[in-house]
């Protein structure tokens, strides 16, 4: 609780270089898990999400007197986070080029409360192309509504709709094999 | 029966980062990075180290001019002796064809 006084203290204003390093820390505990997850639940690579979100936050620090509030920190977090992931993940030509239609049903049928399930659909996630996988994460990751998710990623919040929409028919059907036995 | 959103809420709930993380990040942050007041004072000491050269320069130029203007001098001394000498011999030479 001291931390983020601390933190709402030397937002927009101008502080020693000490309690900026305070704050900047405090600001880096409070949202490390958001960030990194939005990361590796993109990338599926634990360091390579570590690196982005390490990038994410250095940037932060960077910009830290133009942010106005912490509702505008976790925002600008979010933005950058997924900017990032999306850019470096077209950059890098991160993607597998099997697409989400193309990729094998599982070989065993698995409960739903079965972690491998978990994984399988992460796995599935990783077949969607960038900017619906990234829709998906702000979704369901961050519990986000598809308007904001529109403006993090400014886009059209019909696209927005029109991607999650497409990518849970898809996943639905794929998992559909995976769990049909608890379903019956 | 685990509703289908749910089940992908499950699978992409949060995770924390290996431990150190926020350590790691604020080392990088406030890591000092080459000041621009840095290279400004090696500039500066440069101007001024050259400053100094030429100063030194111009000193040793001025000393050097001294000590020709000073030859120089002792040279239109010893000429003006050696004449007023020769004028001085010219006499007594004269003085001593006359007298024999």
């Amino acid at each position: 609780m001291t931390n983020i006084l601390a933190q709402e203290a030397v937002i927009g204003k101008a502080v020693s270089i000490a309690d900026r390093s305070q704050a900047f820390e405090a600001a880096v505990r409070e949202h490390q898990s958001m960030v990194f997850s939005v990361a590796y639940h993109f990338l599926h690579d634990h360091a390579s999400a570590e690196e982005l979100a390490q990038e994410v936050f250095l940037e932060l620090y960077k910009h830290w007197d133009e942010i106005e509030s912490r509702e505008h920190r976790l925002h600008w977090l979010r933005k950058v986070a997924s900017r990032r992931c999306i850019d470096q993940t077209r950059r890098r030509k991160y993607r597998n080029h099997l697409s989400l239609e193309d990729a094998p049903e599982p070989f065993t049928l698995m409960p739903a409360t079965d972690p491998l399930l978990n994984r399988y659909i992460e796995q599935l996630l990783g077949k969607l192309a960038e900017t619906p996988r990234m829709v998906m994460i702000l979704r369901y990751q961050e519990g986000l509504e598809p308007s904001e998710i529109a403006d993090l990623l400014e886009m059209p919040v019909a696209t927005v709709k029109s991607h999650l929409q497409r990518s849970l028919a898809v996943l639905r059907r794929k998992l559909s094999f995976a769990t049909r036995e608890d379903e019956s | 029966m685990i509703d289908f959103e749910d089940q992908l809420r499950r699978a992409l709930a949060r995770q924390e980062p290996s431990a150190g993380f926020a350590d790691r990040v604020v080392a990088r942050a406030t890591k000092r990075r080459p000041s621009p007041w840095a290279n400004w004072r090696t500039w500066a000491a440069a101007g001024i180290a050259a400053c100094l050269c030429l100063g030194a320069l111009d000193l040793e130029m001025e000393h050097q001019r001294k000590i020709r203007a000073q030859g120089e001098a002792a040279r239109a001394q010893l000429i003006q002796a050696m004449q007023i000498t020769s004028t001085k011999l010219h006499k007594i030479q004269k003085k001593v064809r006359g007298s024999s």
